[in-house]
């Protein structure tokens, strides 16, 4: 028990440290991982939305998804299973993103985005526990969305070929991928980089089970604390590290306060807003985006379509006007997210046996 | 005798918990041990002297049953799909 706490501790900084560096080799500021932003940003290199500031394939998300797929082969726990509601999972997967791109942020960028001194990602913080809050109260209810059954291996092996198709991508570049020349889709580490950290932390994830919706809700119903734990460490990790290289560089790694954040906005209301959503989807899925692509590495297609949904969802968040931007919320992304929270209830409700 | 079972959902292992307290059996809900399964679902543990079949035990979301013993766990039954 110890130890495991201990691998999860360690786990968490490392993969904290490895968020740090990727923004001092080049992504966005707060942004070492984001699997919503990074999600978006591919469906951006593919050409699904034609927001052209966020257009980039990111090796992080093939990494994470391959990291998981050799941990899960060497452990002998590359298992393909699915048919758990596959397509309620994808619509929670569109609806966690509309939450995701309101607070522009994935669970995993909220910590790094508190790591870097954004003080609305606590803001947020206190939604997404409560979209957690809201998701255990059907759990405990009888919520469920069913058994997944046993599959075959090239169902289980499609996520990380496709995974490997995106890498041949990004890296031969073909005229039909769109690159941004400007905004957060034209910061980016080194493909090499990204490949490397995205494997990293895909495999430690794997390993672990790090995943920022089980730390909260197993506090929540059990009182067990050693992922959160791990969440410590990770910010802790990387705020240390933030301060490392600002001391170092000259340049400002972290920056305190409400206004002006990176790409962040400091409407509260809608932060709060956004990540409960993401948060009640995610309970629902059963793990946060970046645990989606780890069990879809480890076989899981259910996991799959959640990603799709999640792609998908990003897709529709850009070509119509939901997310948001620096300058805060739209209209169309409030109206979404409401809209989204009672659709996600929905789900909740007609799933829990009464 | 110490055991831990594994379910493909939350309620499943809720609704096996109420059958073991309906047996008078200990049982108590946690997270699922790292060592048993990759997934980071709910379990039961629960103690009881002695284990009916497992047809007895049977809902549809069981995964699996192990014994806890000092040296780790013993596999009892898993679901075959």
């Amino acid at each position: 028990m110890k130890n495991e706490q201990m691998t999860i501790i360690g786990a968490g900084a490392v993969v904290g440290i490895i968020a740090s560096l990727l923004v001092y080799f080049g992504n966005p500021a707060n942004m070492g991982f984001c699997i919503a932003c990074f999600l978006r940003d591919t469906a951006g290199g593919l050409g699904l939305h034609a927001a052209k500031v966020v257009q980039y394939i990111r090796p992080e998300i093939s990494g994470l998804i391959l990291g998981a797929f050799v941990a899960a082969l060497v452990h002998k726990e590359f298992a393909p299973r699915g048919g758990s509601a596959p397509f309620t999972r994808f619509v929670l997967g569109f609806f966690a993103m509309v939450g995701c791109l309101m607070f522009l942020g994935c669970p995993f960028r909220m910590l790094l985005r508190i790591a870097g001194g954004d003080l609305n990602a606590l803001v947020g913080l206190v939604g997404f526990v409560g979209g957690i809050v809201a998701g255990i109260f059907f759990l405990n209810r009888g919520y469920s969305l069913k058994r997944t059954y046993k599959l075959t291996p090239v169902e289980g092996g499609l996520m990380p070929a496709l995974a490997v198709v995106l890498l041949v991508l990004v890296t031969l570049g073909p005229a039909f991928i769109r690159f941004s020349a400007a905004g957060p889709g034209s910061k980016h580490a080194a493909v090499a980089i990204s490949l490397l950290a995205g494997l990293a932390v895909g495999a430690l994830a794997q390993r672990t089970r790090f995943c920022m919706i089980a730390g909260i809700r197993d506090f929540v119903l059990f009182k067990e604390t050693k992922m959160l734990w791990g969440f410590g460490s990770l910010v802790v990790a990387a705020l240390l590290c933030n301060m490392l290289l600002g001391a170092v560089t000259g340049s400002a790694f972290i920056k305190l306060g409400f206004a002006g954040q990176p790409i962040a906005h400091n409407d509260a209301l809608w932060n709060v807003l956004g990540l409960f959503l993401a948060g009640f989807a995610c309970v629902l899925l059963g793990g946060c985006p970046m645990r989606q692509l780890v069990l879809a590495g480890e076989g899981n297609s259910d996991s799959a379509l959640t990603i799709l949904g999640l792609i998908v969802g990003a897709a529709f968040c850009h070509n119509f006007g939901l997310a948001s931007s620096a300058a805060g919320p739209t209209l169309n992304g409030q109206i979404a997210v409401v809209l989204g929270i009672a659709v996600v209830t929905a789900i909740a409700w007609f799933n829990t046996k009464r | 005798m110490d055991y831990i079972a594994t379910f493909f959902s939350h309620f499943g292992s809720i609704r096996f918990q109420q059958q073991c307290a309906a047996r008078g059996w200990q049982a108590t809900m946690r997270p699922v041990p790292r060592d048993l399964s990759s997934s980071c679902g709910t379990c039961v543990y629960f103690s009881t002297t002695e284990l009916p079949p497992v047809s007895e035990l049977l809902t549809p979301e069981l995964e699996q049953i192990v014994q806890r013993n000092a040296d780790g766990y013993v596999e009892l039954f898993r679901v075959d799909d």
